[in-house]
């Protein structure tokens, strides 16, 4: 609208919304809009505007004014400006005021006071983890270990004492001689059974058993007083150094030695002199049929 | 000296409003900006009376000389055109204003939500009444459009759900 027969103008409503009327002009404004009910609704819509506004920024002029808002008139301009909040966004202007040095001072020397805190509380807690780990693991307090095989002569001790001492201690008896040694060219890679009459030692046979590493053979000799004497071989590749000198205990002597890339141990309750010169018989029956090399002396000692 | 310190603190009492009025201006975009400028305006009001400017013995002088502070660093930063549309959370009204130009931007909020007389609301933005007049027609018709009818229930509810997302 611009101007209505009774002389009402736009800028009356603007005026009559924003409280810039006279009561006699309000009044006749008023009359206006009773008679003109499109200029009541744009009257009404701008007050729906203001209302709006209202509503929408209202709410911030009752917030507390942020730290660096508050007595920023009075402050001395000398001072410069005030501390930075955290929170607030701000364009990195640095504080230089006397008071605000000394709340810095006082919040970097917390700082300092809590890094040094944390720093003793970190090392408190590796002190005691160390000693904790120390309490556990020390010698004193472990379990006591547990004894495994070591070596072949281990194995070939534990197979002795399992087989060798039972009535009928091979799988495999002399009858079945070709079978045993398929198998055993199969599943140990070697397949030779000496010959060990020549020292007084008969073959009763043989069996596959489980090895250090792989599967080894164990073959079983008796000497005409019944004692009997293992032999255990099994492939070398990745065992341990032979023993130089015999092993000798309270019943058993075993002799060690390596050939033909296998680890050969015989072991028995023979005399130390006896078992040397029945390994050295084993060891040059092994080894003539494939370089015809003399056998090497086997070291040997009496218990 | 009496007269100075009833100016800072005239100013100091304005801190609210100010606040409101920058971040209205800015329509409701860069708070923590809103009351940096706020602050710089201060700063130059309480500059202003400390060197005893002539222009400050009027009425209001340092509320008004803050207000005219605020509205030179807004349009400063802002620019004269509209602002960038703020986010669909922001209320419609708040959409709607950053749609104005600047000078019926200020107009508006000066008369509507400061109060400003339109003699006043004149004089802070330097410009005359009649022209005052005109943005402030400018800027009504422009959110005219707006549907501002007050929320009922289901509108709430509405308007709630619209930021609801299925997200399994």
């Amino acid at each position: 609208m611009n101007t209505s027969f009774d002389g009402i103008e736009e800028a009356d409503l603007h005026a009559l919304v924003d409280g810039e009327i006279s009561p006699e002009r309000r009044r006749q404004v008023e009359d206006h809009l009773l008679q003109h009910p499109e200029d009541a609704a744009l009257v009404e819509n701008w007050r729906r505007q203001n209302a709006a506004l209202r509503t929408a920024f209202e709410p911030i002029a009752q917030e507390p004014p942020p730290l660096s808002l508050r007595n920023a008139a009075a402050r001395n301009a000398i001072a410069g400006p005030p501390p930075i909040e955290t929170g607030a966004t701000h364009w990195g202007r640095p504080s230089s005021s006397r008071l605000v040095r000394r709340l810095d001072e006082a919040r970097e020397d917390r700082r300092r006071k809590a890094a040094l805190s944390s720093a003793l509380m970190l090392l408190a807690g590796a002190t005691f983890a160390g000693v904790t780990v120390y309490a556990l693991t020390r010698p004193g307090s472990s379990p006591p270990p547990i004894t495994l095989a070591q070596g072949y002569v281990d194995r070939a001790d534990m197979d002795y004492l399992t087989y060798a001492r039972d009535p009928k201690p091979v799988d495999y008896e002399p009858d079945r001689y070709a079978d045993l040694l398929s198998l055993m060219r199969l599943k140990v890679g070697f397949a030779h059974a000496p010959d060990l009459s020549p020292v007084g030692l008969r073959l009763l046979g043989g069996r596959v058993t489980p090895g250090l590493v792989s599967p080894a053979g164990f073959l079983v000799y008796e000497a005409d007083n019944g004692a009997r004497v293992g032999l255990y071989f099994e492939r070398a590749e990745a065992g341990p150094e032979p023993r130089v000198a015999p092993r000798v205990d309270s019943s058993l002597t075993a002799v060690e030695w390596r050939g033909s890339g296998m680890a050969f141990v015989l072991i028995g309750s023979l005399g130390s002199e006896a078992m040397q010169i029945a390994a050295e018989r084993a060891a040059a029956a092994i080894l003539a049929p494939v370089a015809g090399v003399p056998p090497r002396r086997l070291e040997g000692v009496s218990p | 000296m009496g007269q100075k310190c009833d100016l800072l603190h005239e100013l100091e009492a304005a801190i609210p409003s100010l606040r409101r009025y920058a971040r209205a201006l800015c329509a409701g975009a860069a708070l923590g900006a809103a009351d940096d400028l706020v602050q710089t305006a201060i700063e130059r009001a309480a500059a202003k009376i400390r060197a005893k400017e002539p222009t400050l013995c009027e009425d209001n002088a340092a509320r008004l000389c803050a207000y005219r502070s605020v509205t030179a660093l807004v349009r400063e930063k802002t620019g004269e055109g509209a602002l960038s549309k703020p986010s669909a959370q922001h209320p419609l009204i708040v959409q709607g204003l950053a749609g104005l130009p600047f000078s019926e931007r200020a107009s508006l909020l000066l008369v509507v939500l400061e109060g400003f007389s339109y003699d006043l609301a004149a004089e802070t933005l330097g410009v005359t009444r009649y022209v005052l007049l005109a943005q402030l027609r400018r800027a009504r018709a422009a959110l005219s459009p707006l549907d501002l009818r007050p929320f009922t229930s289901s509108d709430r509810i509405r308007r709630a759900s619209a930021y609801l997302r299925v997200v399994k």
